[in-house]
């Protein structure tokens, strides 16, 4: 793997499916996977949406924008990158939990390197949180998560080495943890605007 | 000569179990097709075309009512008959009765649907459906609770099976609940009131609407997975003590739950902690049968190649967890506070509806339908097409509600620094238009796949009478 992000991520943004193939059965430092190259892509989603709130505000739909103040911008922009790095790395550790039962490498660095690729196209795709309308954000965002769901089924049994209808049950076992990790941003983030962090709520 | 001593003279009743199953697929294209026009209908409000009966008030309880009680209910009937025939070995009790308690679950259904559209409502959600068609319902439900339990009473094999516990809770707990919340003073044919009022009838009504959730879309539905999935995958459950002990403490912390709808009104505060507390215990039974399921599974990969059905069952699984998940989430009071009334909420009954219901009975049909007929499915092909339709339609739904959802909570709880509303109801309803069109498109796209099924499923049956299969020899061991 070569240690420079932006080389990496074009590589497996472009050819997703011969990274796979090229890091099948090798040895990876989970260490290296994060700090050379997934921290920055981790960076990216907070960075656009601070920078495309702080232009514009959030435009929900409604006519008015709901502008926040910088602090609180920051405030939920750091919120945002440490929930993203605790979903990429719980997500690798799981993802290697689960490899146990569907026969797969449980090579730590692998699972890095799984969740980084599949995760590559979202991460990019977040530079649509610079035009911060909710609803262009979505039609981004929905084919990019079509996308990734596809490198998930498609690339695990390949990277992990097993067969790919164990690879399909394994991915179908992340898909549901991710599903779950997703509701739960949703609802922390509410629970956060209840308790007064972010968005002004009259509750 | 002895061994065939002990096997029934007559064979499983399975024409009972086809016809509610043809039943079954027909509700599903009718009920989900009004729910795709009714999603229309919030982009474009003048497809009610100023007809009472074409109105989005009148229609939305045929879709729910012909989605819950028509495809719903139906297939847990097919289901409930075809598997409690063969994990008691023996054929329906009562075989007459069965075929009353389906054709006059039918009839309750069409002329229900009928009276809906014609104005008659108790304005219960989920119970709509006026007096004379409650007395009618329970009539139905005491019979097919007959053939249920009669047939376990005279079942060969000791050991009753833990899909009929779900099934049997799903029979008694619905009839129960259809009981005591339809208790009500009757004033005309199409009318009446209930016998409770202000914040009881509140708490009643979502004692009955959760556990309707509860008992019916997941309880039956349960019972529905743990016969199939053992029997698509070849392999025994994974952990048999785990969906035991799942079973009851299921059923005793979801009776608890109902008032989560009610979080800030009227009804005493620690009922809602009470129904909050239990929704969140609740979830310790419900992601027990989602990983005893998923490891059952985990050890039939090879499957997969072969069988279209076992794909939709695991995907199922994945959404079942999704959705517990959820409702245990959104019971909680902070984050109920901005969820609650907005979309977030429709978006969570269809990643249920649409990712667990439908998947997982999708499976059961395509598992059933070959055996019924006594030959391979017409089209393998098409089946995965439908699972691919399937899973985008599902995925686009809950995603347009989930940013619909957060959208509508902030906005609408938006205030200055003086304490006033930030924006007007009308500009946020306004506002919703895009993801309302999302919304219909992936309506559409589930619905298509459903109606490549239906053909699938034709194809392979047709005007068939289903196979005549007999009751196995049961192993002395475990005889009665």
């Amino acid at each position: 793997m070569t240690k420079n992000p932006i080389v990496f991520s074009f590589r497996s943004f472009f050819h997703p499916f011969a990274t796979f193939q090229s890091l099948a059965g090798t040895e990876l430092s989970p260490r290296a996977v994060f700090f050379s190259y997934a921290l920055w892509l981790l960076l990216l989603p907070p960075l656009f949406s601070w920078l495309g709130a702080y232009a514009s505000g959030w435009h929900l739909g409604a006519k008015e924008p709901l502008v926040l103040t910088p602090k609180s911008l920051t405030i939920v922009s750091i919120g945002y990158f440490l929930l993203l790095m605790f979903g990429f790395v719980s997500t690798a550790i799981i993802s290697r939990w689960m490899a146990g039962t569907y026969g797969a490498s449980r090579s730590l660095g692998l699972h890095f390197a799984l969740v980084a690729i599949v995760g590559t196209p979202l991460a990019l795709a977040s530079v649509a949180h610079l035009f911060p309308h909710v609803f262009f954000n979505v039609l981004v965002l929905i084919p990019t998560m079509i996308w990734s769901m596809y490198l998930l089924y498609r690339g695990l049994p390949i990277i992990l080495q097993t067969p790919p209808e164990r690879g399909m049950l394994m991915a179908s076992s992340l898909v549901a943890w991710l599903l779950v990790a997703a509701v739960s941003l949703l609802g922390i983030s509410m629970a956060l605007w209840t308790a007064g962090v972010g968005p002004f709520l009259g509750v | 000569m002895s061994e065939n001593m002990n096997l029934p003279k007559s064979h499983y009743h399975d024409e009972i179990v086809k016809t509610c199953l043809q039943f079954s697929v027909a509700w599903a294209l009718l009920a989900m097709g009004v729910g795709v026009y009714i999603a229309a209908q919030l982009v474009w409000p003048q497809l009610n075309f100023d007809t009472p009966w074409l109105t989005f008030g009148r229609l939305r309880p045929v879709h729910t009512n012909g989605v819950v009680f028509g495809f719903g209910v139906s297939a847990l009937m097919a289901t409930g008959f075809y598997s409690v025939q063969r994990t008691s070995m023996v054929p329906l009790f009562a075989p007459r009765l069965a075929k009353f308690v389906v054709y006059g679950w039918q009839t309750i259904l069409v002329l229900g649907a009928l009276s809906l559209l014609a104005g008659w409502t108790s304005s219960k959600e989920y119970a709509e459906l006026e007096w004379p068609f409650d007395i009618a319902i329970l009539v139905v439900w005491v019979s097919f609770g007959v053939v249920f339990f009669g047939t376990i009473a005279k079942r060969r094999i000791k050991p009753i099976y833990v899909s009929n516990w779900f099934y049997g809770g799903f029979i008694i707990v619905i009839g129960m609940l259809h009981i005591f919340n339809n208790l009500a003073v009757p004033i005309s044919i199409d009318k009446s009131y209930s016998l409770f009022a202000g914040a009881p009838d509140a708490i009643l009504q979502w004692w009955y609407g959760h556990n309707a959730v509860g008992f019916l879309l997941t309880g039956g539905f349960l019972g529905m997975n743990y016969y199939f999935l053992p029997k698509m995958s070849g392999q025994p459950l994974w952990s048999y003590r785990l969906s035991i002990i799942a079973f009851w403490a299921f059923t005793y912390s979801y009776i608890w739950a109902g008032p989560h709808h009610l979080h800030y009104t009227s009804i005493p505060e620690w009922v809602q902690g009470t129904a909050m507390v239990m929704s969140v215990i609740l979830l310790a039974p419900s992601w027990a049968t989602m990983i005893n399921s998923v490891m059952t599974v985990s050890g039939a990969w090879e499957k997969l190649r072969s069988d279209p059905a076992l794909k939709f069952v695991v995907l199922a699984l994945a959404f079942y967890g999704l959705a517990t998940f959820e409702g245990s989430m959104m019971a909680l009071r902070s984050v109920n506070v901005v969820s609650h009334f907005t979309d977030w909420t429709v978006g969570h009954v269809h990643s249920g509806a649409l990712g667990w219901n439908a998947m997982v009975t999708y499976g059961a049909f395509y598992y059933m339908v070959p055996k019924l007929a006594g030959r391979p499915l017409y089209s393998v092909r098409l089946a995965n097409v439908h699972f691919y339709l399937a899973l985008s339609g599902t995925m686009l739904y809950i995603m347009s509600m989930w940013a619909a959802g957060v959208s509508q909570g902030l906005l609408w709880l938006s205030v200055d620094q003086v304490g006033e509303l930030r924006y007007a109801f009308v500009d946020i309803m306004a506002s919703m238009t895009s993801y309302y069109g999302l919304r219909f498109l992936a309506g559409f796209i589930f619905l298509s796949g459903t109606s490549l099924m239906a053909y699938n499923l034709y194809k392979t049956m047709g005007a068939r009478k289903a196979i005549e299969a007999r009751p196995p020899q049961v192993d002395p061991a475990y005889q009665v």
